[in-house]
């Protein structure tokens, strides 16, 4: 099993590199906008939800490009 | 190339054919394009009028929201503020409350919704008889027309006259003069909650009972074999397995809620003061009342590229659930 | 096939699950339509009955509500009412017992028209676009196409009154403002994104054989788009021009900031239904009534494809 994946996995290229992970990431960012949209708190938050907002969304459409 | 020559093999094959076919030398010249040229020629219109529609307006809109422009001073001098608009949005503290009303609003409906709606899809699952039906009739209030449900809805919360408190004090006893669904501050974001749940219920629960039914038979009776109990079935096969379709309807419900305007406005109009005034309602406000338009567009921009966001998120799961 | 032999598979709930599951289903289906069939009755209503406490469930039913929702009316003394000869329909005896003459004819005809001018004519122009570019993109190779795809998918998304500021002064610029062209065209912008998606997945299904057998027969690419793929998608042509009909029917934010007087269509207009000294109630009820019964036939028509249209024909079920 690990003898079979180990070539395998170093073709694979690294993490920020490919779709998968970084759409989650970007996925994760998108909803960080929101919650600081959101949140009664601190005005600073939602100060900064539309730059957080856009840097997920831009992520999103950059990353969707990439190989799986 | 292929198709080209086939198609003159049979020409020459067959002249009766050609000379009786249509004789406009136009429709055959088209018809004759390439599938390339087809595939554009099919294409073009439809992007076209998104590109008139919507696309042109946007940037338009992104152009006024770094501008002082009003539009009810056409004559106006214009000058560019940098991005002074969206600070002092995203610095307002009414704003920065709307949001808030907003997110009571969706957090609310989305939760309501999704329970109830998940509950009935698992009971119409049961497939007793005469599901189809009433499944058809639960399905009627969500094809409505958001504004006009809103209205009637207005009649249904009149504090004397209006059936939802005579309902609600016949069942708890509490005189139905006594409280004001729609005009006071403490209830009327819950009068917009009820008339929403009321509305998109059905909506979740249809993609529900879409998850539902998604899951094959074999993994249940493999369960069964297992000796798993009900409970354990419901929640290491039922809720996973339809988890994609949940959050399929969560996030469209959320999308259409974060952005809601017509039942909003027919229902409460913002009031009682501002207390149901989401962020659609401030942007009008802004808009057509204020017609600060500029800013108003800045306002515009934040919710589209939040939407914009989201929207990228539910193709994401829309795609997810079409695998299956 | 082991249904036959045994007397219920495993998954298959008893009758005691199914008898709970249904009464619960039942009630709830029931108190989903108590506020539509309260609005139906209300238009039944004289306006007294209507706004009495305790609500009444039994009342004589009149035809009052509709008379005032597609008249106007003018308060005249009795003794002017009793000079005029006798009434010419139900209508005008209905207005001369409440000692009103009919003084013409509302406006809530003309925005119902308006109403189905706007969401037929976007409905024709968003299902012939949406059919050419869904068979562009369901069977030839176009760069970008998820791409685009997404993009035509977006535009649907964006918040209406966002995008209504620009398309207002844009409109005020061409002279579209409360026109019927101006309003047929938004709608068909917003239709066109869920009628090329839906169509898509029904043109998808349809196999390509069929056209290339057909274009081995000597039909060019678009004679097989015509005489084999059109015939064949016509169930999914139906349902999506249903889909669109229902939104463009049901569309009120444009339409409020957007239209003000003769294109304006019916959503805006009902809630400013007014009657003397307050609200109109029954008349409310009767314009909501006659708005609402083509979205119910609708919904009848289409539940087989409801789940189709309401996820962008992603789930088929």
């Amino acid at each position: 099993m690990t003898v079979q994946s180990e070539p395998i996995k170093r073709k694979r290229r690294p993490f920020f590199l490919r779709r998968g992970p970084m759409e989650n990431i970007a996925t994760a960012l998108i909803a960080l906008g929101f919650l600081m949209l959101f949140q009664p708190f601190a005005l600073v938050f939602y100060t900064w939800s539309l730059v957080t907002l856009l840097a997920g969304t831009v992520m999103f459409i950059v990353v969707s490009k990439f190989p799986e | 190339m292929s198709v080209i020559n086939s198609d003159t093999t049979i020409l020459e094959k067959e002249p009766e054919r050609a000379a009786t076919s249509r004789p406009a030398s136009l429709a055959r010249r088209i018809g004759g394009l390439s599938d390339r040229a087809i595939a554009w020629l099919f294409i073009t219109p439809t992007i076209a009028l998104l590109l008139a529609i919507n696309i042109f307006p946007l940037i338009w809109a992104v152009r006024l929201s770094f501008t002082n422009y009003r539009a009810n001073r056409p004559n106006a001098v214009v000058e560019s503020v940098g991005l002074q608009n969206y600070q002092r949005v995203l610095t307002d503290s009414d704003i920065w409350i709307a949001m808030q009303t907003t997110a009571h609003f969706v957090f609310w409906t989305i939760v309501l919704q999704t329970l109830i709606g998940f509950s009935l899809a698992y009971l119409i699952d049961r497939k007793f008889r005469g599901h189809a039906f009433w499944t058809t009739v639960i399905l009627i209030p969500m094809m409505l027309s958001p504004a006009v449900v809103g209205n009637f809805w207005r009649f249904l919360y009149q504090p004397q006259i209006g059936l939802f408190n005579y309902i609600v004090s016949y069942v708890t006893g509490v005189p139905p003069s006594s409280f004001e669904m729609l005009g006071s501050v403490s209830l009327a974001p819950w009068s917009i909650i009820i008339v929403d749940t009321w509305m998109w219920t059905p909506y979740v629960m249809l993609i529900c009972l879409a998850g539902l039914r998604s899951i094959p038979d074999y993994i249940y009776e493999a369960a069964e074999v297992d000796r798993a109990s009900a409970w354990r079935q419901f929640w290491s096969i039922t809720i996973p397995m339809a988890l994609p379709f949940i959050m399929l309807a969560v996030l469209f419900r959320g999308i259409e809620n974060f952005k809601m305007f017509d039942m909003v406005m027919l229902l409460t109009g913002g009031g009682p003061g501002s207390t149901t005034e989401v962020a659609s309602i401030t942007l009008k406000r802004e808009a057509f009342e204020s017609w600060r338009t500029g800013r108003a567009s800045a306002f515009a921009i934040i919710l589209f590229v939040a939407v914009f966001g989201l929207a990228n998120i539910y193709v994401k799961a829309l795609n997810r659930v079409k695998q299956r | 096939m082991s249904n036959a032999t045994s007397a219920h598979s495993v998954v298959e709930p008893s009758a005691t699950t199914k008898r709970i599951a249904g009464i619960i289903v039942v009630l709830y289906a029931i108190v989903t339509m108590v506020p539509l069939a309260w609005i139906f009755m209300t238009s039944f209503k004289s306006p007294p009955d209507s706004i009495s406490y305790p609500p009444k469930l039994v009342f004589t039913p009149t035809l009052e509500g509709y008379c005032n929702l597609f008249t106007t009316r003018t308060r005249q003394t009795p003794e002017y009412i009793q000079s005029l000869g006798p009434p010419q329909s139900t209508c005008d005896e209905i207005t001369r017992s409440r000692n009103m003459v009919i003084a013409g004819p509302s406006n809530y005809w003309p925005r119902f028209t308006n109403s189905m001018v706007i969401a037929f004519g976007s409905t024709f122009l968003a299902v012939f676009l949406g059919t050419l570019a869904a068979y562009g993109f369901s069977r030839f190779r176009v760069p970008l196409a998820d791409d685009l795809l997404f993009f035509i998918l977006s535009t649907r998304m964006m918040p209406p009154i966002a995008v209504a500021i620009p398309i207002y002064l844009m409109y005020r610029e061409l002279g579209l403002s409360d026109t019927a062209l101006g309003m047929i065209l938004l709608y068909t912008a917003v239709n066109v994104s869920l009628a090329v998606w839906l169509l898509k997945g029904f043109i998808d299904e349809i196999p390509r054989e069929y056209e290339e057998a057909a274009m081995i027969d000597g039909y060019t690419r678009l004679q097989a788009f015509r005489k084999v793929v059109l015939p064949q998608a016509t169930t999914g042509i139906a349902a999506t021009a249903i889909f669109c009909l229902i939104f463009a029917w049901n569309e009120y934010a444009f339409a409020v900031l957007l239209t003000s007087g003769s294109a304006q269509t019916a959503p805006p207009f009902i809630p400013t239904i007014i009657g003397e000294g307050g609200m109109d109630w029954p008349a409310v009820a009767a314009g909501t009534t006659i708005f609402l019964v083509p979205i119910l036939v609708f919904t009848i028509l289409l539940r087989k494809q409801l789940l189709r249209g309401i996820t962008f024909g992603a789930v088929r079920k």
